[in-house]
């Protein structure tokens, strides 16, 4: 990659640090008025699986991290969440899984399961298959 | 039942055709021999047995106006058989590969036949009159991984390619001497041999089972990720939708009419999709019947299930891990992976209710869409 190329990486990854901070602001902002499941949608959309830029990828994990572990009424979550979002969330449940930490793992298996569930093992096999758009 | 006939005729069958009339099958029962079977009041008799190559035959395609069959290996060989008397006579096609052969399909005019291989490359193989040889063409350097499928164009021309780089790609085959530009295609035969009209790039993983509609209007291949494709208006602007699965991913696809499709794969049951009146295509629904099984780790519905039986049972407490022994048997017609579609449509016409499958049961099903009247409008 030539050195011009690399600048408007790191120039377009400082502006999607932005987005993810303001986003992180209001998923703040959703979860004091108890709508944790909006929350996590705000989390979710635009989420940054195209870039290679590793800060990018962590900060928006820890905003829907954070979206992630607020979630406790799973019928509700599951009643107002579009299934658009299932293939983006399981790809964040599996982050969640990888960090070994014990609440994150058993909050994630809870939502993996009901998930499956709802969006089959497809959903599954194209989280695994995908290895260009990581989150 | 959508099946009609079910019989088993190996542990394991890596790829089957018929015979022009229907009467025979040919089958690689997953070794270096292809087995051909009669069917004579009712039963199956093995009429003949084709050996030659020294590896497992990885693909067959018997041609249905010529009636000339044709053998793929990982040997890197492939052989035509004629039959003269009451014998198959093989003769070798060298195919110039230093991998094994994948899969082989003959043109809709049986005068060409193409090879995809592991070693990234086509084979369009052609017949030479005068020295009496079948010659191979090498489409080099366009592939960045093993081609798993080809596929023909109505137009004898076009050919499409899967490859495990997860690129579908369309390709021109036209070779002096033997295809002729007066065809009604169009621009698309005016590219020489080996010029590579398309490339779709909307699979990231492996890319499996390539098919043309019977016109060849649309292209549908199936990605290892769980999602099928299906590409409208190949050529300078084309039009491409994915319909995502809930299950398992495909291995093959096979279209029954411009609007409807069937997928087949590690799902073990055929999946219809059909295309509604403004050209978006659904899946519609599975072919065979699954009986529902009341095991609580079955609901999946596949060989996972106890697996995954096994990683829900760490995150409850008090759960036993026994996935349950009954999970190899789904209740569905093949009992595993189907990894290969060919239609029983008559030749040249536009529609087809009639196809068969076989898979990594060693099952060959013939199904029959007469008693589904809700595909019936999509033929």
């Amino acid at each position: 990659m030539s050195g011009k190329e690399g600048f408007v990486e790191a120039d377009n990854a400082e502006a999607i640090i932005t987005r993810i901070e303001h986003k992180s602001r209001k998923i703040e902002a959703l979860l004091k008025q108890s709508k944790p499941v909006e929350a996590l949608k705000t989390a979710l959309e635009g989420s940054p699986p195209n870039t290679r830029d590793e800060r990018c990828k962590s900060a928006n994990w820890i905003a829907v991290h954070r979206a992630i572990m607020a979630i406790r009424d799973l019928d509700g979550l599951f009643a107002s969440l579009d299934p658009e979002y299932y293939d983006i969330l399981m790809k964040y449940l599996y982050r969640g899984l990888s960090t070994g930490d014990r609440p994150t793992c058993d909050q994630c298996l809870r939502i993996h399961e009901r998930l499956t569930e709802r969006a089959g093992l497809g959903c599954i096999v194209r989280c695994l298959a995908d290895t260009i758009n990581t989150v | 039942m959508a099946a009609i006939s079910v019989h088993r005729f190996a542990s394991c069958i890596t790829c089957h055709s018929w015979s022009p009339d229907r009467s025979m099958v040919a089958f690689c029962p997953n070794s270096n021999e292809v087995h051909i079977y009669r069917l004579s009041e009712d039963k199956w008799e093995r009429a003949y047995v084709l050996q030659k190559h020294d590896q497992i035959v990885s693909g067959i395609d018997w041609s249905a106006r010529s009636n000339r069959i044709v053998t793929v290996s990982h040997d890197r060989n492939s052989y035509v058989w004629n039959m003269e008397g009451s014998e198959w006579v093989p003769t070798l096609v060298i195919l110039r590969l230093n991998r094994a052969a994948l899969c082989v399909q003959w043109s809709p005019q049986e005068n060409k036949f193409a090879v995809g291989s592991g070693a990234k490359t086509v084979c369009i193989c052609y017949y030479e009159p005068e020295n009496n040889w079948w010659v191979s063409k090498l489409i080099r350097k366009r592939h960045n991984s093993s081609v798993t499928s080809v596929a023909w164009h109505p137009n004898n021309i076009l050919l499409a390619t899967t490859s495990t780089d997860g690129k579908c790609r369309v390709f021109s085959t036209f070779i002096k001497g033997v295809d002729t530009r007066d065809s009604e295609a169009g621009a698309s035969v005016d590219a020489k041999f080996g010029e590579q009209i398309l490339q779709l790039d909307l699979s990231h993983s492996w890319a499996f089972g390539v098919k043309w509609s019977p016109r060849g209007n649309t292209l549908a291949y199936v990605g290892h990720n769980s999602m099928i494709y299906f590409v409208d208006g190949v050529g300078p602007s084309p039009l491409a939708q994915n319909v995502l699965l809930r299950g398992l991913p495909l291995r093959d696809v096979l279209f029954l009419s411009e609007r409807m499709a069937v997928g087949v794969g590690f799902d073990c049951n055929p999946m219809v999709f059909a295309a509604d009146d403004s050209g978006i295509w659904n899946f519609i629904r599975f072919l065979g019947e699954r009986k529902t099984s009341s095991s609580s780790g079955s609901k999946y519905g596949s060989q996972f299930s106890e697996a995954f039986g096994k990683f829900y049972g760490q995150s409850r407490q008090g759960t036993s891990n026994d996935g349950g022994e009954n999970s190899r048997h789904l209740g569905s017609v093949h009992e595993n992976c189907i990894t290969c579609i060919v239609s029983l449509g008559e030749l040249g016409s536009s529609s087809t209710r009639r196809f068969s499958t076989s898979g990594v049961d060693g099952n060959i099903v013939i199904w029959d869409l007469e008693n589904s009247e809700d595909l019936l409008e999509f033929l």
